[in-house]
This record gives structure tokens, C-alpha cells and sequence, in this order.
């Protein structure tokens, strides 16, 4: 049998040639890929996001690290639809209508991803009716927004308005992120959440979902 | 006191007779173009539009009558180029999204796309691939990156080092003329000569360039200074050597104008942490920061200033030890960056030059009492003993009340 706390070493050292190495071997010896995520992965993610929070990890060990954890979900992801494996959440993640700037949202979605959450990643520029349509048509129960600039904050209260106007407010809860938001402006707009840090995503979905 | 007396007795920690003031003159102490529109309107200026001299940001060039209306004391003195590769001449309008009509240069040239987006082209050229995108409805561009395949064992140094050569007699003929006009205002000069910034990551996608080449991608080049240190260092070590070549050759047309360069603006801090660890910055940066600051200490009188964003407090020793004599935005709204502390531990070597108030909530969403209140107690805070030179934190943005940018220089000069 493969060892898997290779995979888990692997996600945590960044190292996507070995993450995907490992996957392929675990999967040929039959592992399972539900316990390969569970036991190995997201536990690998969540020590990634504690080392990012004492100063131990930075940016670019959290990129290398998410790197590593899609290289080997890019394997699972198929024999998990197959199994009907049910993700913690559906999140519909994207920087907001007018903001570009997606390095923080992409390290987001990773964290998210990485803590077993299935990723509808918007992208950059995102227009509120297609957080809507995310809601409605991938029945996406998160939605996060980001934005860096003090200029597109406000479309992260567009946002939820359109969420409401569409009758699907209370159907998902609202994170907000970024640089120039906090807490106050979080509660301001009537978001469910707001994290500080990549590190903070996973406990505040899990939190807001009850899980 | 004179402008540049003034700035130059807070530079050496002495108490000058009031806080001197910089806006415009780096491309990280500017205004918004709409912003800038906005105060000559409040101050009843000639009404003209405003030239946009920084095209990425959108910064708004501030007239003569602007900056005596509010105070500045610093002039900036300008490359040659933008960061989109093309040069600021031969003055044409331009329309922002809101409507208001501004001045860009020839070679602005742009084209709005299906999604009603507007790209902007390296060095003007509109057969290469866009390098910028302003979103329809938004204020600034943001580089369009261009990564070509990375063949990881093909992956030449050389490739990031094309935006990195000998200064063209043109842009020495430039500095030649703009230098002497820039210290004869009176106000001190700080120079953006370029050159010096290791890694910055406005640049290393290569918005000037037609078809860049090398580690182009925002997240590969932070990866890239975990995993490929060797090559990080191969760019660095030659950047250096074309930099001092560059420095020396500039300080010979223009050095006796110039009191302070800018030298590098590559981020180090992000809102919470950081992009590095502080052994990282002394193994991978601090090299080269110690041999281009040493140049400048050994041949000119300038002072050298660093800019970076973010939770930095952990750095600044290594910035001090690097040989910067002055640190910029100062963004006391990150972890760590407490005013008081700053200025208790690193006033006697550091020069802050921002932080002068909050442009992420005060400045844009406060009150003018808060934006009044803030300036005032940072005045106070970081003015004792010299070593401030009064800017917000960063680049004041599109959107914030003109109302709010008037209580700031309002305050500032209550403070005296």
C-alpha cells in the first residue's frame, strides 16, 4: 500500500510532483479516495493554514502548498462524484464586479478546497447575477467575495442586494474578504461573515454553515 | 524655511518648522486623476483637465497652482517612460468611465473589448497583445498577465532581465533638462529614476513590454523566490550591476538636484502577514538593497527611500541595515504597524514618510472630524524630534470625498 502520510508531507512541503506521485500509486493499490481526502489532505490544509497563522508559512508556501492539494484533488475529484461524496459545502467564490485583483480570492478557494468544500470559482470581475445564478443553478450554499480596492467594496453590498432581490438571501450565507474590509463593514452590509486571513476561511464557512 | 529646507531638516531628524507634505511626488504618494480634478475645482483653479502622468494608477499630475493651493513640498522628478512602456508627451483628452475628461499622453492608446472593459497597450502598440485592463465602470488599469509556457529546464535569467539595460541618451538628455527645472521650484526633489525595485510586483509581469518573456505570472514569481532562489538571485545580481552602471551614469547628468531617490516599491507586507520571511528578505534581498544604497551613501547626498505596503514592522531593521534611510506608506492599518511603537523603536534611524492617515477607511468613507482627528494625532505622533514627511498611506484613491482630502491639508497645517 502507498503511504499516504506522503501525501500528507507532500501538500505540506508544496510538493506537487510528489502529492500527484503518491495519488496515482494510492489509487492503483485501490485506497480510498474519500479517506485519502478526510485522514491526509484536509488535515494537511488546516496544518498549511496553522503555519501560515504563527508566521511559519507565507505566501508563497500557501500557493505552493495549494498547488500540491489540486495536483492530487485534480486526481480524486472524478472517483469522489463517482462515490456521490457530498462536499462540506458548495462555495461560488469570486473578487467582486469592478476588482481584478485575484491572488487573495485564489488562496481563499484553496483553503476552501483544501478543507473539503466543492469550489465554484467565479473568477475575477464578477458581475452580483452571476453569484445569483451560482445560487440557483449549482445550488451553491457560500458565497465569497473579495475585493482589494476601497472603489469595489461597495459591489460587495450590490451583491447582496441582488441576492435578496432574487429570493435566495437566505438560502446561502455571505463571507466576505480583502484588504480594505472589516468586521464593521461586514455587519454594515448584512454579510454572514468576514475573515481577516487565509487561514480564518475554513473555521468561518464551517461556522456559518453550523458544521 | 523653504520647501526643501524643510523636507530636507525632517530627512536628518531635526525639527523642521512644520510638517512638509509630498503628494505627486512618487507614483505611490499620488492622487487619483478624478481626485486631483476634484480639489482644483474645491480650490476654484483654472478649470483644465488634468493629465494623467501615471497611466497604471490613474495618478493625476498637480499643476503649480495645485500644489501651493495645498502646501506640497516635495517635486517629483520623473523617468522617462511609464509603466506602460510609453512616454509621457504630446497631450491628447481622454475619458474616464465617469465622464470626466482628462489629458493622457500620444501613445495611451486604448480599446474597450466586449465585456466594455479598456485595454491598454505596451508602448502604445496595438498589434502586441493588451498588458492592462481598466473593468468597465472602474478607475485603474491592472496588468494583463502574460506568462508564456514555463519550461522549467529551459528557464533563462536573461529572460527576466530584458526591462533591465543601459539608460538611453534620450532619457540622460530628459533628466538633464527635468532635473534642474524640478530643484528650481524650491521644493525637494525626489527622483523615481527605476532600475532598483527587486521583485516588485508591478513590474514583474511586464506591462511595458510587447511580448515578455521569463517568470512573468504574479504567483509563479512569488513561488519562484521559495523554490527557484538560484534564478531569483542570477536576475538580481545582474539587475544590480546594470542598476549602479545606470545610477552612476544619471548621477552625473542630474545628481546635484536631487535630494532624495526612490528606490525600490516591491511589497513586502501584506495586510496580516507577509510575503516573505524576514530570513528570506536577508538572504534573497538584502544583498543587493546593501550594494545599490551603498552607492548612493559613497557618491551622492540622496536619501534613499523604500516602499512597502503591509505588516513590514518585522523588516525594518533589515530595511535600516540595508542602508534606507526612509520607509513609505508606513500603512499603520496592517498588523504590527502601531504608530507610537514605529516611531519609539525606529524614529532615530528611520524617516517615515505617509502614514499620515488611513486611505482604506478614514480618508474614503470617514468623516472630515475623523480624517481631522487622525491626521492630527499622527502629525504628533510621528513629527517629534523631524523624520515625517506627511502623505496618506498610499496613493489617495478615486472616489474619496474631496471634503476629506481638504480636512487632511487643512490639518496638517492646524498642526503647523
Amino acid at each position: 500500500m502507498a503511504d499516504l502520510t506522503k501525501l500528507y508531507d507532500a501538500i505540506l512541503n508544496g510538493d506537487n510532483k510528489t502529492a500527484v506521485a503518491v495519488t496515482k500509486e494510492a489509487l492503483a493499490d485501490n485506497a480510498d479516495p474519500l479517506e485519502m481526502v478526510t485522514s491526509y489532505m484536509v488535515p494537511a490544509m488546516d496544518e498549511v493554514g496553522k503555519r501560515f497563522e504563527c508566521e511559519e508559512y507565507f505566501v508563497p508556501e500557501l500557493l505552493l502548498a495549494a498547488r500540491a492539494m489540486k495536483g492530487a484533488l485534480g486526481l480524486l475529484r472524478p472517483l469522489l462524484a463517482e462515490l456521490g461524496a457530498e462536499p462540506l459545502g458548495r462555495v461560488a467564490i469570486g473578487t467582486v464586479k469592478g476588482d481584478l485583483h485575484d491572488i487573495g480570492k485564489n488562496l481563499i478557494a484553496s483553503m476552501l478546497e483544501g478543507g473539503g468544500f466543492e469550489i465554484i470559482d467565479l473568477g475575477a470581475d464578477v458581475a452580483p447575477e452571476r453569484f445569483v445564478q451560482a445560487v440557483k443553478e449549482k445550488n451553491a450554499n457560500v458565497v465569497c467575495l473579495s475585493a482589494l480596492l476601497t472603489v469595489t467594496m461597495p459591489s460587495m453590498k450590490t451583491t447582496i442586494e441582488a441576492l435578496k432581490a432574487a429570493g435566495v438571501r437566505d438560502r446561502v450565507k455571505v463571507l466576505i474578504g480583502g484588504a480594505p474590509v472589516t468586521q464593521q463593514y461586514a455587519d454594515e452590509i448584512g454579510a454572514d461573515g468576514y475573515g481577516s486571513s487565509a487561514s480564518s476561511a475554513v473555521p468561518l464557512a464551517r461556522k456559518a454553515l453550523g458544521k | 524655511m523653504n520647501s526643501r529646507e524643510r523636507v530636507l531638516a525632517a530627512l536628518n531628524h531635526t525639527q523642521p518648522d512644520g510638517v512638509p507634505v509630498d503628494f505627486g511626488g512618487t507614483a505611490v504618494t499620488g492622487i487619483h486623476v478624478s481626485s486631483v480634478a476634484a480639489l482644483r475645482d474645491y480650490y476654484g483653479l483654472e478649470k483644465r483637465p488634468v493629465k494623467v502622468h501615471e497611466p497604471y494608477q490613474m495618478l493625476g499630475w498637480l499643476d503649480e497652482d495645485l500644489k501651493q493651493a495645498m502646501g506640497i513640498d516635495v517635486e517629483g522628478l520623473f523617468p522617462w517612460d511609464t509603466l506602460f512602456g510609453f512616454v509621457n508627451r504630446n497631450w491628447k483628452p481622454w475619458r474616464l468611465y465617469s465622464g470626466l475628461e482628462v489629458l493622457a499622453p500620444e501613445d495611451f492608446r486604448t480599446r474597450v473589448d466586449e465585456r466594455g472593459d479598456t485595454l491598454i497597450y505596451p508602448k502604445g502598440d496595438l498589434t502586441a497583445p493588451p498588458s492592462g485592463r481598466m473593468p468597465d465602470g472602474g478607475y485603474f488599469f491592472d496588468t494583463i498577465i502574460r506568462q508564456p509556457p514555463l519550461d522549467e529546464e529551459r528557464l533563462n535569467p536573461e529572460d527576466n532581465l530584458e526591462e533591465f539595460g543601459p539608460v538611453s541618451e534620450e532619457y540622460l538628455d530628459h533628466l538633464t533638462k527635468a532635473a534642474p527645472a524640478a530643484a528650481a521650484t524650491g521644493r525637494a526633489v525626489i527622483a523615481n529614476f527605476g532600475g532598483a525595485s527587486f521583485g516588485d510586483i508591478a513590474l514583474v509581469p511586464g506591462p511595458f513590454l510587447t511580448h515578455p518573456k521569463g517568470i512573468r505570472d504574479v504567483a509563479e514569481w512569488y513561488i519562484s523566490t521559495r523554490i527557484r532562489q538560484d534564478y531569483i538571485h542570477q536576475v538580481f545580481s545582474r539587475q544590480t550591476e546594470i542598476a549602479l552602471a545606470n545610477l552612476e551614469r544619471i548621477h552625473a547628468v542630474a545628481g546635484g538636484a536631487v535630494d532624495v531617490v526612490m528606490v525600490c516599491g516591491t511589497d513586502f507586507g501584506t495586510q496580516r502577514s507577509s510575503f516573505c520571511s524576514e530570513a528570506t528578505f536577508r538572504e534573497l534581498y538584502m544583498p543587493y538593497y546593501q550594494q545599490v544604497n551603498a552607492w548612493i551613501h559613497k557618491h551622492t547626498a540622496w536619501k534613499t527611500f523604500k516602499h512597502s505596503c503591509g505588516a513590514v514592522e518585522k523588516f525594518l531593521r533589515g530595511f535600516i541595515e540595508s542602508g534606507f534611510d526612509i520607509i513609505n506608506p508606513v500603512q499603520c492599518s496592517a498588523a504590527g504597524m502601531d504608530p507610537e511603537r514605529l516611531k519609539s523603536i525606529y524614529g532615530d534611524k528611520l524617516v517615515f514618510w505617509g502614514g499620515g492617515v488611513d486611505t482604506q477607511k478614514v480618508l474614503p468613507f470617514g468623516s472630515p472630524a475623523q480624517v481631522r482627528e487622525q491626521v492630527l494625532r499622527r502629525c504628533e505622533v510621528f513629527s517629534r524630534d523631524g523624520g515625517f514627511v506627511f502623505n496618506a498611506i498610499h496613493n489617495i484613491q478615486a472616489r474619496t470625498p474631496v471634503s476629506n482630502i481638504v480636512a487632511m491639508i487643512e490639518a496638517v497645517r492646524e498642526f503647523g
